[in-house]
């Protein structure tokens, strides 16, 4: 069985200014949803997902991907990248999870935007025209502060209860006015080397 | 004209009704989120500078991003307004009930009828509906549709968001008698 579509939404966010000034780079955020049958709808507890997830995943990832690609302008334009799911009420967030966290998903997704990170994701049950923050980071080097950022995702009529709506994302950049440095910039952080008074006893005591 | 970020939002429709859509429905929605023009002035009672000052090249700006969008010929249009908690409904009107905003459109998609439209003052993150009818013929019923649009972020209190709706059909599965059999 291959994926029953039903139908594709792109999201393309052109970010222009921010707080009344132009941004510091403008960066372009692109996301795409695709409303597919839930392949386990009906069928109670299914217990090993394989099949479907080797039939319906694959191709989901590659209509997914061209799009994403070409709404971010080619595969050289893509820095960022996520990728999200949200079942309908009647399947399981396990129907959500097999369909974008398996090599079936992701590697196809990896090689198509010629990335090495893993992806990041969120997913979520919900009813239909549910909105969900889809989480994206840098394709190459997942703790690259600068491109930590998300895209908000939300397709009017979907998921219904036998449905699922994948989403991957994808940025030109990171966030247009990033400026809270990087791992290799950050002083040492401990609680220890912090003043005290900074902190209430109930709360220290319930750190511990 | 302020522009804080441009959304695009494409809609490919493959099976409506449990049947196959063949091409799928294709429709786009373009929006510009931009400061409002009047934004922090009180009442101000001639708005045609402010039009003057925006409306066409908003107009533009989203007539060609909608278009291209689209990818194919326009045979509905839309339009819409949200303005933010402090402005007027009347200033989201402003921006898009002249021609100097929607010529742009009509232009581009070789129209001939007025865009039908909606305005509403709304907090950020609203939903709203576009409504979209025949580019030459506003009375050709199969092409009475909507698209549904929500920006996460906006319209804020001091912003208008205005947008461009257009699809390359009417509905899909559209099965409606035409108004002419009815008259």
């Amino acid at each position: 069985m291959s994926a029953q579509v039903r139908r594709i939404c792109t999201v393309v966010e052109d970010l222009v200014s921010e707080l009344g000034s132009p941004v510091t780079t403008p960066v372009r955020r692109v996301a795409v949803a695709a409303v597919i049958t839930n392949p386990w709808a009906g069928r109670g507890i299914v217990d090993s997902l394989d099949e479907e997830i080797a039939d319906v995943a694959p191709e989901l990832a590659h209509q997914l991907t061209a799009r994403l690609v070409d709404s971010l302008g080619g595969v050289d334009q893509v820095q960022a990248f996520g990728k999200a799911a949200i079942v309908g009420q009647g399947g399981e967030i396990e129907h959500a999870g097999a369909l974008i966290h398996t090599p079936y998903f992701g590697n196809l997704l990896r090689e198509l935007t010629e990335a090495e990170s893993i992806i990041v994701f969120s997913d979520d049950r919900a009813d239909a025209g549910a909105s969900l923050t889809v989480p994206m980071w840098h394709k190459m080097h997942a703790a690259t502060r600068s491109h930590y950022q998300t895209i908000a995702v939300r397709v009017a009529d979907a998921p219904r209860a036998d449905e699922i709506v994948v989403v991957a994302a994808g940025s030109t950049g990171g966030r247009p006015n990033a400026r809270i440095g990087d791992r290799s910039s950050d002083p040492v952080v401990r609680l220890a080397d912090l003043p005290m008074d900074r902190f209430t006893n109930e709360t220290l005591e319930s750190v511990r | 004209m302020n522009v804080r970020k441009i959304n695009t939002y494409v809609d490919e429709v493959l099976t409506e009704g449990g049947r196959p859509v063949d091409p799928p429905a294709r429709s786009a929605v373009v929006v510009a989120v931009i400061e409002n023009p009047w934004a922090g002035q009180g009442f101000v009672e001639d708005l045609a500078p402010g039009i003057d000052a925006t409306a066409s090249d908003l107009g533009k700006l989203l007539a060609d991003r909608v278009v291209e969008a689209l990818g194919g010929p326009v045979e509905a249009f839309g339009k819409a307004a949200i303005v933010g908690l402090d402005g007027e409904i009347e200033h989201g009107s402003a921006l898009i009930h002249t021609l100097k905003f929607g010529n742009h459109f009509r232009s581009a998609a070789e129209a001939t009828t007025l865009l039908p439209g909606v305005e509403k003052r709304a907090g950020v993150g609203t939903v709203f509906d576009i409504p979209l009818k025949h580019v030459t013929d506003a009375t050709i019923r199969s092409h009475h549709q909507t698209i549904e649009v929500r920006v996460a972020d906006a319209p804020h209190a001091d912003e208008i968001l205005v947008g461009l709706a257009a699809a390359q059909q009417g509905r899909p599965q559209a099965r409606l008698a035409p108004l002419s059999s009815e008259l």
